[in-house]
């Protein structure tokens, strides 16, 4: 069975197949590629500087087991790697966290000088779920952040179906046929399937046309740049003693000004698609697919 | 009456040593020497509630948080900002003082935000356990429910639920401001709280609360917003600086929860 896809081999599970495998004379399929072999050929092809003070490193799982497929997501939950063991990857690259801090510390953390704080079964079962579906989980936020141009600027605009509407090609800067920021807030709402996370401030009334997306989280500073250039700020999260004020200052004065925000992991959610993407052209060997995590906010109906 | 008088009583009857060094409970606008026509506490010092303070014709303003955007209300960071500028020249032209009230606030004993978010939940400060704990024990409910409870009883338009609907709850630990407490404390169903960041933070509550809910683990959390949360406190704040102040008029303004959501 020299003809074996790959995607065929995923189906049939690993004991199966070990054969083909050895038959299968194409060079670029004679070895089963590891996790850290897929992370390599990642960071050969970031197209930018590797910074050895990262986050992006591995946070479960044994970096040398063959990889099956690989899932791309913000935010790798347990319902994330539930789907994506059930569709038969084993590697998950996630733009956020894996154990809930920037530490990812697989136990509680804790303070300096205490005692070690008592095991937490969440993050148990989770180290459990891992080991026993023999996942690798990596870590891929600051350099895919670092590329240029924002890939999470770029996913959020394609997922809000903007992309024709950029200026100059630069994918933080929107310019949409004018609409009120009630309809544009329902337009996000609808095309980014957020559930309870999104809070907006501005006018309902008020024409809005240019756009600024600033997925993930930013500061006051960037917030004074940025709003005077645009109508309406779109991001994913800010301080709320800071840039909302602001905002709130710049919409009572009489200003059309606006802030829609929709929470970091899904703000980041389909630049995640994007890697996936861009993943495909790197990676032949194994199916590459994006997992949303979706918005884990929801808000009772009134 | 002047500004550094009040400032001067409620330092001495905060009941807890004052912060010499602290960069937040600092003069804003104005000084010590502002004479004092009326005050006025409020949650965020947004344009919109100073206008109301001086219209009601209180020119000392008490807020809990900050006027200039800028955890530091340094000025540099906004010199540049038209806004800025214009209201700077509001608060001269109506010769306003402002005395942030902040750190001391959460210093004191009981902290004023605690006491107001407990009122207006509806939590009874008689089945706080242990006392000063900010732990409660309700009636067990839905999350679901309990979440629409407390949508009723604060009016708030963009509350955010992280959870099971379904799970089954009764032991609320309330947090206020940022002040958020981790989502996995023990013995603990469901945060009450105002903002928190949501990822790289210490315990990133969205992801731990979600990943709960995927193992049958009944644990919520329900974000008020950080200017809901704490105002409540602002009303606490006023009626005791009456009782310390009887020569002017004191009264809370409300800035109000900044966001709405689309339906």
């Amino acid at each position: 069975m020299p003809s074996l896809s790959r995607r065929e081999f995923v189906r049939l599970g690993t004991g199966v197949v070990a054969a083909p495998l050895v038959l299968d004379a194409t060079p670029a399929r004679a070895a089963a590629l590891s996790a850290q072999a897929i992370i390599d050929r990642i960071r050969q092809n970031a197209g930018v500087e590797w910074n050895p003070n990262t986050v992006d490193t591995f946070k479960a799982g044994d970096p040398s087991i063959a990889v099956t497929g690989i899932v791309t997501t913000s935010l790798a939950t347990i319902d994330v790697l539930r789907r994506a063991s059930q569709t038969g990857a084993n590697l998950i690259i996630t733009s956020g966290p894996t154990f809930y801090s920037r530490t990812d510390s697989p136990t509680p953390a804790g303070r300096r000088g205490a005692p070690p704080p008592p095991l937490d079964p969440v993050f148990t079962a989770k180290q459990q779920f891992i080991a026993e579906r023999r996942l690798v989980v990596w870590r891929f936020g600051d350099h895919w952040r670092a590329r240029t141009p924002d890939p999470f600027a770029e996913g959020i605009g394609d997922a809000l179906g903007w992309a024709r509407y950029r200026v100059n090609g630069d994918p933080r800067r929107i310019t949409i046929p004018a609409l009120t920021m009630d309809a544009l807030a329902r337009t996000v709402k609808a095309r980014l399937n957020v559930r309870g996370g999104i809070r907006v401030i501005g006018r309902r009334d008020a024409r809005v046309q240019k756009v600024a997306l600033l997925p993930g989280t930013h500061p006051i500073q960037t917030t004074l740049a940025v709003l005077p250039e645009v109508d309406v700020i779109i991001a994913g999260e800010i301080r709320e003693w800071e840039s909302s004020e602001y905002a709130r200052d710049l919409v009572h004065t009489g200003r059309n000004k606006g802030l829609i925000l929709v929470g970091r992991s899904l703000s980041e959610e389909s630049g995640m698609n994007l890697c996936a993407g861009w993943l495909k052209t790197i990676v032949s060997d194994v199916p590459v697919r994006w997992l949303p995590a979706g918005d884990p906010y929801w808000r009772p109906s009134a | 009456m002047t500004a550094g008088e009040v400032v001067e009583r409620i330092r001495k009857n905060i009941g807890v040593p004052w912060r010499d060094t602290t960069y937040r409970d600092t003069y804003k606008s104005g000084g010590p020497e502002t004479p004092v026509t009326g005050i006025a506490t409020t949650m965020f010092n947004s344009f919109d509630a100073i206008q109301r303070a001086v219209a009601a014709g209180l020119n000392m303003i008490l807020p809990h948080e900050t006027t200039f955007w800028n955890d530091r209300d340094d000025v540099a960071v906004v010199t540049a900002e038209a806004l800025y500028r214009e209201k700077r020249a509001y608060l001269a032209a109506h010769n306003v003082v402002i005395f942030r009230m902040h750190d001391h606030v959460h210093d004191r004993r009981p902290d004023f935000t605690y006491v107001g978010a407990a009122r207006e939940l509806g939590l009874d400060p008689a089945r706080e356990t242990p006392p000063g704990s900010h732990r409660f024990t309700i009636s067990e409910t839905t999350l679901e429910a309990l979440a629409a409870e407390v949508q009723r009883r604060l009016n708030i338009r963009a509350l955010r639920v992280v959870g099971d609907a379904k799970a089954r709850v009764s032991r609320i630990q309330l947090g206020v401001g940022y002040a958020t407490p981790a989502a996995n404390t023990p013995d603990v169903d469901v945060v009450i709280s105002g903002e928190q960041q949501e990822v790289d933070g210490a315990l990133d509550a969205p992801e731990y609360i979600a990943d709960a809910a995927a193992l049958g683990i009944p644990r919520g959390w329900i974000m008020l917003g950080h200017n809901v949360s704490e105002e409540p406190g602002m009303l606490e704040m006023a009626r005791w600086i009456k009782s310390l102040v009887p020569e002017v008029p004191v009264q809370f303004i409300k800035s109000g929860e900044p966001f709405w959501a689309p339906t």
